[in-house]
């Protein structure tokens, strides 16, 4: 095991020991706004898996979340439906890997990389929003829908039901550390080598019999399917589902929590979904508008300050501290 | 016989204003392979400006000359701020770019306050064009689009400082060698294209709802115009507008505008999948 491998172990099971001993100090309240946070957090991870890999930027990831957000509010509005929770998941899951893989197997099979890729999928997700807005006598139009039931549903005799506080932040703990920890094996593994080198050098890398738009849409998919399956937590855990959440301020905050966190760390992007909503709640309470403003600001400054996250402050130092004593 | 013609002048003035729109884009992601989020702001710019002349008394016509010169003004400090520090760094541009567009979005709000702002057209009342009677201020929208597109034809193909911008166009490192000043060549072709964008923003003012977000849909609309259209002919801007707006007016009858958006989009990317070389010309990849 090499060393950035023990590392990043390390911090997770820091963030884990944390996330357990949590609940013993925090009130009702504060669970759950950790809650909602680790609900953005999952979502963060899965942008970082398709962006941090591929070095694509997708510029519409809202969109999945958001349909992963009304198709689980759907299904479990509708009464008629039995195990509503259960089915409300995967039918979220499965609807944003979907759209994912239609919209990805055009693109990618067309040769469409790099800012093209991000053009379209910011322009998909305006397109997400409108029609979440127009549609109304599905979507409820501008005001969404509400009533959304917490989760509940029967596993093996066991009766789960997530409407206190406590259960629902375990299982959504729970659910983000598993799904973390699967991302990153999977792209530490070959997987993940495999797309390193399409990143690198796509040419090369199908020379050397990798199929690399299958790959890519795979790891897209995938991507989509982890947002679906954040939408549909935050929508049972709000209550309500809105066209904000497919909206474009939504796709570029997700975008600074990975830029913040660190891309390609997995964790960082789940730190930093935390942190700067903790920031945004304080700066809305003084102006709301005031926040999408300082947002700009902070692409800018992580650009031309600190393109590779709040993480490499610590790899920089530590740099500095290593040539200083290897100097003579 | 007149709800063809009516159909056809719509579509021809959405067509004119992407064409614009699209023509700023076509420099900065066409030809220097620069990912400007902050375009549609261009025309949030030239829309605010002739809000702001006619709210202190100016006429339209006053409003639609500082549209470009605003959209001029904002492109040029951004290029000099931002862009040409990224040129080598792609996503960086993209991330950028985006926090500008927020900036300024965020700044026309405080500014300029929430809610749509009213803009007056210079000409109210119809021409009768002896199939149909149409709105004047829209026939002269796209008489002025297809002059100020001719002029930019003729300015590239005939003047000395459009020889420079092909030239650096076809190759930089060339370009540079023959002593043209590539930077400065950029940074002109980048400001130009936002002061066309701005004038767009000032011609569409009256018929739009004029908004500080009102530019993230012209941004959307007029990368499909690039991207399905191709980069580097004026052919194929022409031949992109008139595939997205042409499409986007004729579904706009039939169905709600975001339904027709959607299929726009699915069917701009069909094309590029179906056709990725002939729509794409290979420099820019």
């Amino acid at each position: 095991m090499i060393a950035r491998d023990r590392n990043w172990l390390l911090i997770f099971a820091v963030c884990v020991a944390l996330a357990v001993v949590y609940p013993l100090f925090a009130d009702g309240y504060q669970l759950t706004v950790i809650r909602d946070a680790l609900i953005f957090g999952l979502f963060a991870a899965s942008l970082d898996f398709f962006w941090g890999r591929t070095g694509i930027l997708c510029f519409g990831h809202a969109a999945f979340f958001g349909i992963g957000g009304y198709i689980m509010a759907l299904i479990t509005l509708n009464d008629a439906i039995p195990f509503g929770s259960l089915l409300g998941i995967l039918g979220a899951v499965a609807g944003a890997a979907f759209v994912a893989a239609i919209i990805g197997y055009f693109l990618f099979f067309g040769g469409i990389r790099g800012s093209y890729f991000t053009i379209v999928t910011l322009a998909m997700g305006v397109i997400c929003q409108q029609a979440a807005v127009s549609w109304s006598s599905v979507t409820g139009g501008d005001s969404g829908l509400i009533g959304i039931p917490p989760i509940a549903f029967d596993v093996g005799g066991v009766h789960v039901d997530l409407s206190q506080d406590l259960p629902s932040y375990v299982f959504v703990a729970a659910i983000v550390a598993i799904v973390v920890l699967a991302l990153w094996s999977i792209s530490r593994g070959r997987w993940g080598t495999v797309l390193t080198a399409i990143q690198d050098n796509e040419v090369r890398a199908a020379a050397l019999g990798h199929n690399a738009p299958l790959r890519l849409l795979v790891t897209f998919i995938l991507s989509a399917a982890i947002a679906g399956l954040a939408g549909a937590l935050y929508v049972c855990m709000a209550g309500l589902v809105a066209p904000d959440l497919s909206g474009l301020l939504l796709s570029t905050e997700v975008i600074v929590w990975v830029a913040v966190g660190g891309r390609g760390t997995l964790l960082g992007p789940v730190l930093g979904a935390i942190f700067i909503q903790r920031a945004q709640q304080t700066i809305s309470s003084f102006n709301p508008s005031l926040w999408p403003l300082l947002l700009g600001c902070v692409f800018v400054i992580i650009v031309f300050v600190l393109p590779d996250g709040i993480l490499s402050i610590y790899a920089r130092l530590k740099g500095l501290f290593k040539s200083r004593r290897h100097a003579p | 016989m007149d709800f063809l013609v009516t159909t056809l002048l719509n579509a021809l003035t959405l067509i004119s204003i992407l064409m614009l729109v699209g023509l700023g884009l076509a420099i900065s992601f066409g030809l220097m392979n620069v990912t400007n989020l902050a375009h549609g702001e261009f025309v949030t710019v030239g829309a605010f400006a002739v809000y702001f002349v006619q709210s202190i008394g100016g006429s339209f016509w006053l409003g639609l000359l500082a549209a470009p010169l605003a959209g001029a003004v904002v492109g040029c400090v951004l290029e000099f701020a931002i862009i040409r520090h990224l040129y080598s760094r792609p996503v960086s541009t993209v991330l950028a770019t985006w926090g500008v567009s927020l900036i300024l979005q965020q700044g026309l709000e405080l500014t300029f306050g929430l809610g749509a702002k009213p803009v007056t057209p210079p000409i109210e009342g119809t021409f009768d064009l002896f199939f149909t009677v149409y709105p004047a201020y829209r026939l002269i929208l796209i008489a002025i689009a297809m002059l100020t597109l001719l002029g930019v034809v003729l300015l590239i193909s005939r003047t000395s400082f459009g020889l420079d911008i092909r030239t650096v166009i076809q190759n930089r490192e060339m370009a540079e060698g023959v002593g043209i000043n590539t930077r400065r060549t950029y940074a002109i072709a980048f400001t130009f294209g936002a002061a066309i964008a701005g004038l767009a923003g000032g011609l569409v003012a009256p018929l739009a709802i004029v908004l500080p977000q009102m530019g993230v849909n012209y941004l959307a609309n007029a990368f499909f115009v690039v991207i399905v259209g191709g980069v580097g002919s004026i052919g194929g801007l022409v031949a992109g507008s008139v595939f997205v707006g042409g499409l986007t007016s004729i579904l706009n009858y039939q169905i709600s505008p975001s339904l027709a958006q959607a299929i726009v989009l699915l069917a701009a990317i069909v094309a590029v999948r179906l056709r990725p070389n002939g729509l794409f010309n290979g420099a820019s990849r």
